[in-house]
């Protein structure tokens, strides 16, 4: 086990540059999640955490150990492919003893270990198959014995879940954090889906175009994201964002369309500095519901309804603006029906409307 | 399926009709070119027909012809021949050719002196690769002679001594050869996904061992294809030792296919060399067969 430091990372192509500068301290035993859109980075960052592609500046540390220049073999890493990269031509047996064998273990050491990781992954039955024979999910736990076998300091994984089905994808999660809680070694896992990040990390580094955005908790950002691209990353639906203006004595916000709102008393707070001044404001749509006494009650109306069983969200307009709320099943609402709302503006996130930065966010 | 036969309707008549007629254009211009001169080979070679000797007629002659083929010893020598050629060549390029592929895999970031490399010797015709060896190895102006006289060494006499004879057709016919395999085993090698070689390397597999337990393997079927080619054209090696030696000194690299042109267009004799000309087409049946039926049999292919 071992922590990893990333001090300054910086990968280029040529005069291309793909991750600019990035610093990020895993401990020891975490689990830890890249996740953002495709070509954020998050793979490249990766891979060059494995020795796959090499440094153009900064450093990687893993333990103690500087490994900017070290071969991937000789880093002390395992990593599970998108693409499970199993060797057709061999066994399972002989696909999850291959780094045993490539590192010069004996026969009987292998067959034991190969037989412990295959109890733990609940494939002792396929070990005489060839990949050819399996299920994606029988394919991925082989990918994973192969990881574990070798009991390496660190693990990384390349959005391993991509190519499964929904209901193999939250099974495998369930597993893969199994792994992590027996064996406690570190992890480094990338993903460009915003709920494994969200249910396996212990934190989780948002990138976007080669930057760090946040690395935190996933409470953390869920609750307290630092910018818009954050906020709108994680959570499902994503939060609403509203462009308002400040009232000038900073008692209110202001949506278009002329509907003015009184900012309860956190919210005027962080209001508080940009009096006068358009904001973007920001509102999970868990905080938009039907009025039940407490503020002021919002007139809007109902524009598209989606039952989903345990909810039902509603897309709602109010003033000017479309918002997304998640009301009670029970709430009856039809589209076209006007409707008393009530927000929960203590809650509310206000971002500045040109950098996307969080001005100051709810505890 | 049911045993029943089934009825056609009147629609997948018509359509079989026209599914036939759409063939009938192909099949008669193979029938034309590669069937009937087979059928006639066959025939020609159960007869004696001589065109030195025309007042002798086209004769039905029984396995005459196949009798005197087993008992002619230049016959023979040019069998024994082949099959060195067979058994020098096929590897020699197999293995040259691997490492071309090999090479040409490499992400270089010019591709175009590889690519150049590799596809040159293959787009030549062979009797000028042929002709371009000889010269090579001509005593008194070929190059490799040039080089022994440059070192201070005696010339040597690489195209009339029989065995330095053989020696130089086979790296001829390796050179051209190779590049045909290379081909073969380059596009088997770009269907090896990157992933495989990125996770033995992080699983501690050093170049060698990538190389034994991935690609090797992975190459199987390819290399069984390269082979199977090669055999067949070695068996069929004419054109390289036509132009270096023309067969010489004296027979010594004289191969079958070159005696049955000798047979029936020097010599005029075309029964015998129809009946040697079956027996050729006959062991390349056989050889192909034997590598079919061993890649079937082969476990590792996917």
């Amino acid at each position: 086990m071992a922590a990893i430091g990333i001090e300054n990372l910086v990968k280029a192509y040529g005069a291309t540059p793909v991750i600019h500068g990035v610093s990020l301290a895993v401990r020891d035993g975490e689990f830890a999640v890249l996740v953002g859109p495709s070509g954020c980075g998050k793979s490249t960052l990766l891979r060059m955490i494995a020795g796959l592609e090499s440094v153009t500046g900064g450093e990687i540390r893993i333990g103690d150990r500087l490994v900017n220049d070290l071969p991937p073999r000789e880093r002390d890493i395992a990593m599970v492919f998108q693409d499970y990269a199993l060797y057709p031509h061999k066994s399972v047996a002989e696909n999850i003893g291959f780094g045993l064998k490539m590192r010069g273990a004996d026969a009987a050491t292998i067959d034991r270990k190969v037989q412990e990781a295959a109890q733990i992954l609940q494939i002792g039955h396929l070990l005489g198959r060839k990949p050819g024979q399996l299920s994606g999910g029988q394919r991925q736990r082989v990918a994973m014995g192969r990881a574990i076998v070798r009991e390496p300091k660190v693990f990384l994984f390349d959005e391993p879940l991509s190519n499964l089905d929904a209901h193999l994808r939250a099974e495998m999660r369930a597993e893969i954090k199994k792994v992590h809680q027996r064996f406690g070694t570190t992890i480094i896992y990338v993903t460009h889906d915003q709920v494994e990040a969200m249910t396996l990390a212990d934190r989780i580094a948002i990138l976007r175009g080669g930057h760090l955005e946040q690395f935190d908790t996933p409470d953390t950002i869920y609750r307290r994201p630092v910018s818009t691209f954050v906020a709108g990353f994680v959570g499902s639906p994503a939060m609403n964002f509203i462009a308002a203006t400040a009232a000038p004595d900073g008692a209110g916000v202001r949506l278009p369309g002329g509907v003015d709102l009184a900012a309860p008393e956190p919210l005027r707070q962080r209001i508080a500095g940009v009096a006068g001044k358009a904001v973007t404001m920001g509102l999970r749509p868990e905080h938009i519901g039907l009025h039940a006494g407490g503020g002021p009650a919002v007139p809007g109306r109902v524009l598209l309804v989606e039952p989903l069983g345990a909810e039902t969200l509603a897309l709602v307009r109010i003033g000017d603006v479309e918002a997304t709320g998640r009301f009670s099943p029970e709430s009856g609402l039809r589209p076209g029906a006007d409707i008393a709302l009530g927000l929960q503006l203590d809650r509310a996130h206000v971002f500045d409307p040109d950098t996307g930065r969080t001005l100051t966010a709810p505890a | 399926m049911s045993t029943i036969k089934h009825r056609l309707t009147p629609l997948e008549r018509s359509e079989r009709r026209l599914g036939f007629a759409m063939l009938a254009p192909a099949f008669l211009l193979l029938a034309a070119v590669v069937v009937y001169p087979i059928a006639d080979l066959i025939r020609a070679s159960f007869t004696f027909l001589h065109l030195a000797q025309p007042w002798m007629g086209n004769p039905f002659v029984g396995f005459d012809n196949y009798a005197k083929a087993l008992g002619d010893e230049r016959f023979l020598e040019a069998v024994w021949h082949t099959v060195l050629y067979v058994i020098v060549t096929v590897p020699g390029a197999v293995v040259v050719g691997l490492g071309l592929a090999l090479l040409a895999n490499k992400p270089f970031t010019i591709k175009w002196p590889v690519r150049l490399g590799l596809l040159l010797p293959w787009a030549l015709p062979l009797v000028f690769s042929g002709l371009i060896f000889r010269w090579f190895f001509e005593y008194n102006q070929g190059i490799a002679n040039a080089i022994l006289r440059g070192l201070g060494f005696a010339p040597l006499n690489w195209l009339t001594d029989p065995t330095l004879a053989f020696l130089t057709i086979c790296l001829a016919i390796i050179w051209k050869a190779s590049s045909f395999v290379a081909l073969v085993l380059l596009a088997g090698l770009q269907t090896i996904p990157k992933s495989y070689y990125e996770a033995a390397e992080v699983d501690g597999a050093s170049a060698w061992q990538q190389f034994r337990e991935i690609t090797l393997p992975m190459l199987r079927p390819a290399i069984f294809v390269a082979l199977i080619f090669r055999t067949i054209t070695a068996i069929q090696t004419f054109d390289i030792p036509y132009a270096m030696t023309n067969g010489g000194p004296g027979n010594a690299t004289e191969t079958l296919a070159m005696y049955i042109h000798k047979t029936t267009v020097d010599f005029l004799d075309i029964g015998y060399g129809s009946a040697l000309a079956v027996l050729m087409f006959i062991v390349s049946a056989v050889i192909t067969s034997g590598y079919l039926r061993y890649t079937r049999r082969d476990p590792g292919r996917h």
